[in-house]
């Protein structure tokens, strides 16, 4: 992996006897987008306002960009709060030269960043507007624009698609593939699973104050796969040897798969063996044959319910 | 510190370009120069009126027979009759009959076609005094014209020399540099909390916080607001000393010189009367981050700015009572009491020393607290901390706090 952007180590914060989070660990690689999971009142806002410096932990320890969040490192990262808001009164350009000058960029360099960027936002026409004259959608991006004006080596946005219509989502990701192709680090706080397995390279997902997943997107999927395979096609299903039960399906959900049947392996039958019995068997078509592989959502719901991986 | 500077800036500027700051800092002494040139205007315009507009006048006292001194613009008459037509035809504006029991009943009648008649009737006098004394000695007859040239009324209090012709200044002098201070206190110490305010609603300090530290928002913001604060100041004292030197000409202006140990004193206590009030309207508008309950605060603070005026008759009479000595030491009203007090002269210095004292450690205290507040509740929506909470808060220096603790720990 490249090099690490945050290193979070055991760390613990507790509200009176209320342990909000215990003892949690994780690294962010620079270019790498990496997904905050976790239900409300999980923690994961109290990890995050840790990681920014606004709340101190009780123990453990929190490296960014290689040490304690200071002055100079704050000028290194950007943050897009979930509380959203800007200035009201005031020119759109105004703010973001603003809030560029407050991390240490110059008046001059910060007013052009801005105006670049909110061309690429298409609102290079509101630069004079007060925020209060923007739509909510033109809100936002200016929002966006400002967590990423001064080029900061890592970001971290809780909730970016929440409010966006679906051009702006498009938009907004773009910009986020964008940074994370140029080498920096995201990191994402989000309740869209299909962002996260569309986008993230890697996740972790707190649940009570505990790490619950942490790792390789493909990889925690992989972990949650069920001893099972989705097929499409015709055949007397349960007529197969290896094949426990059969779960006719009407729609795809928990899993990404269409519409089909779900076959349930017996133990110790691998998805291999049973995709050669049906080849030498007649009476079989196939259209489509995969790993029965929960989405990240069913995953989510799993573990927040207790469901401990098998 | 850098940052420090870039938030002040910014304040400032962006403070200045509003609409409220702009109106009261320069429409509102403007207006009160154009006042001042108007009355000034006018009453020049009079008294040139009374000096060249042809008066006429009937002796039958027979006091002014062989009249000395008599103004240009004065003619005789022989009879009222003739001065009557002279007023009809339009060659006098006026005329006035010197009845003949005048030198026992002191009777004049003065005829005119309307108008000013105050500047004509002390000309009037001053020939008739002229024509009564002669055969006196002349000092006799100076002294007898103007028996009271220069009058100086010394204040056993303090010394100060109230003479005759500054004797509004006693009164005007203070009144002004009171509102002065009074205005420019409230509006910048209320523009710190209303930017609290805002930026705490608005949730940008979500990103400030993320990027400077709290105290150091809170440096800048009442920094930059303070020198916006000091510029209103120096706007006005600049505007009064046009005021007095453009009044010198109307008749109530004249003498009028400017105060400047009043000056020196009130740019003194604007600067740590402002720090006082700003920083308790920061830690207030930290706390509760609602603009309209911010405003209510701001003019309830506004009070103890004004309490002295209730007192100002005690200032004159009662200069060393319980009351007004209370009214200089406590650190709300010393600014304003002691401005008024200064401008009548009855504030012993040893007071004034020992109020300076006093509100500077109240103003360090103050900026300490607010600090801790600010920093423990900027990031508290929504929910009112207790009293015992903020007092903790400031005693135990706690962390930030934020909405999500407690109710949506995530």
């Amino acid at each position: 992996m490249s090099e690490t952007a945050i290193s979070v180590k055991d760390i613990s914060k507790s509200y009176g006897s209320f342990r909000a989070v215990d003892q949690v660990s994780f690294d962010v690689y620079k270019g790498e987008i990496f997904a905050m999971l976790g239900p409300n009142g999980a923690g994961k806002s109290t990890c995050l306002r840790m990681m920014l410096d606004i709340l101190k932990p009780d123990s453990g320890t929190i490296s960014i960009l290689g040490g304690k969040l200071d002055e100079s490192r704050k000028d290194r990262i950007g943050y897009l709060p979930e509380e959203r808001g800007l200035y009201r009164n005031v020119p759109v350009l105004e703010v973001m030269t603003y809030l560029g000058t407050l991390k240490g960029m110059t008046g001059k360099a910060a007013k052009q960043r801005a105006i670049s960027l909110l061309e690429r936002l298409e609102l290079g026409d509101v630069t004079k507007k007060k925020v209060s004259e923007l739509s909510k959608g033109m809100q936002q991006k200016v929002q966006f624009a400002v967590t990423i004006l001064h080029e900061p080596e890592l970001i971290i946005v809780d909730e970016p698609f929440s409010g966006l219509d679906p051009i702006n989502t498009l938009v907004i990701k773009e910009l986020l593939l964008e940074f994370r192709q140029k080498g920096g680090a995201v990191v994402m706080s989000t309740h869209q699973m299909f962002q996260v397995e569309e986008m993230a390279n890697r996740l972790f997902m707190i649940n009570r104050g505990h790490a619950a997943l942490y790792g390789n997107v493909n990889d925690v999927r992989a972990q949650y796969a069920l001893p099972a395979v989705v097929v499409e096609g015709s055949g007397d299903w349960n007529a197969l040897s290896g094949v426990d039960r059969v779960e006719v399906r009407s729609d795809g959900e928990g899993t990404t798969a269409r519409p089909g049947a779900m076959l349930y392996l017996k133990d110790g039958v691998s998805s291999h063996e049973l995709l050669t019995e049906i080849a030498t068997r007649p009476g079989f078509e196939i259209i489509r044959f995969e790993q029965a592989i929960p989405s990240l959502n069913d995953i989510f719901i799993r573990v927040v319910d207790g469901d401990s991986a098998a | 510190m850098k940052k420090i500077w870039i938030i002040a800036v910014h304040e400032y500027l962006g403070n200045m370009k509003r609409g409220g700051f702009l109106f009261s800092t320069f429409i509102m002494p403007l207006i009160l120069i154009a006042l001042i040139a108007l009355v000034g205007y006018l009453s020049a315009q009079s008294a040139i009126g009374s000096d060249s507009d042809a008066v006429g006048y009937v002796d039958q006292a027979g006091i002014l027979e062989n009249a000395i001194e008599r103004p240009e613009n004065f003619s005789a008459y022989a009879s009222e009759e003739e001065a009557r037509a002279a007023l009809d035809a339009g060659t006098v504006s006026a005329y006035f009959v010197v009845l003949p029991d005048y030198l026992r009943s002191g009777n004049v009648q003065l005829y005119n076609t309307g108008g000013g008649t105050e500047a004509l009737n002390d000309l009037i006098g001053a020939y008739l005094v002229a024509n009564l004394d002669i055969g006196l000695p002349e000092d006799v007859q100076v002294r007898i014209s103007d028996p009271v040239a220069d009058m100086s009324i010394l204040t056993l209090d303090s010394g100060r020399i109230i003479d005759e012709s500054n004797i509004f200044v006693v009164f005007l002098a203070p009144l002004v540099f009171v509102l002065v201070f009074m205005i420019s206190t409230q509006a910048s110490s209320s523009y710190v909390m209303s930017g609290v305010v805002e930026e705490k609603s608005t949730r940008v300090v979500e990103i400030l916080v993320t990027t400077v530290r709290p105290i150091e928002l809170l440096a800048g913001k009442i920094l930059g607001l303070g020198a916006l604060g000091l510029t209103q100041l120096g706007i006005w004292i600049i505007a009064i000393v046009l005021f007095i030197t453009l009044g010198r000409n109307t008749s109530f202006l004249s003498g009028f010189s400017v105060p400047v140990d009043l000056l020196v004193t009130s740019v003194v206590y604007f600067i740590l009367g402002y720090f006082l009030f700003a920083s308790i309207m920061a830690g207030i508008g930290a706390v509760i981050g609602s603009e309209q309950e911010s405003r209510q605060i701001a003019g309830l603070l506004g009070l103890p700015l004004s309490l002295p005026f209730f007192f100002i008759l005690s200032f004159l009479t009662d200069p060393n009572g319980t009351a007004v000595t209370i009214l200089t030491l406590f650190p709300l009203t010393a600014p304003v009491t002691v401005i008024l007090r200064m401008g009548f002269g009855t504030v012993p210095p040893e007071q004034v020393i020992l109020s300076i004292a006093i509100l500077a450690a109240t103003t360090v205290l103050a900026v300490w607290i607010s600090a801790r507040l600010f920093r423990w509740s900027i990031l508290m929506y929504g929910k009112r901390p207790s009293l015992r909470q903020m007092i903790q808060a400031v005693t135990r220096n706690h962390d930030m706090q934020t909405t999500a603790t407690g109710d949506r720990a995530g």
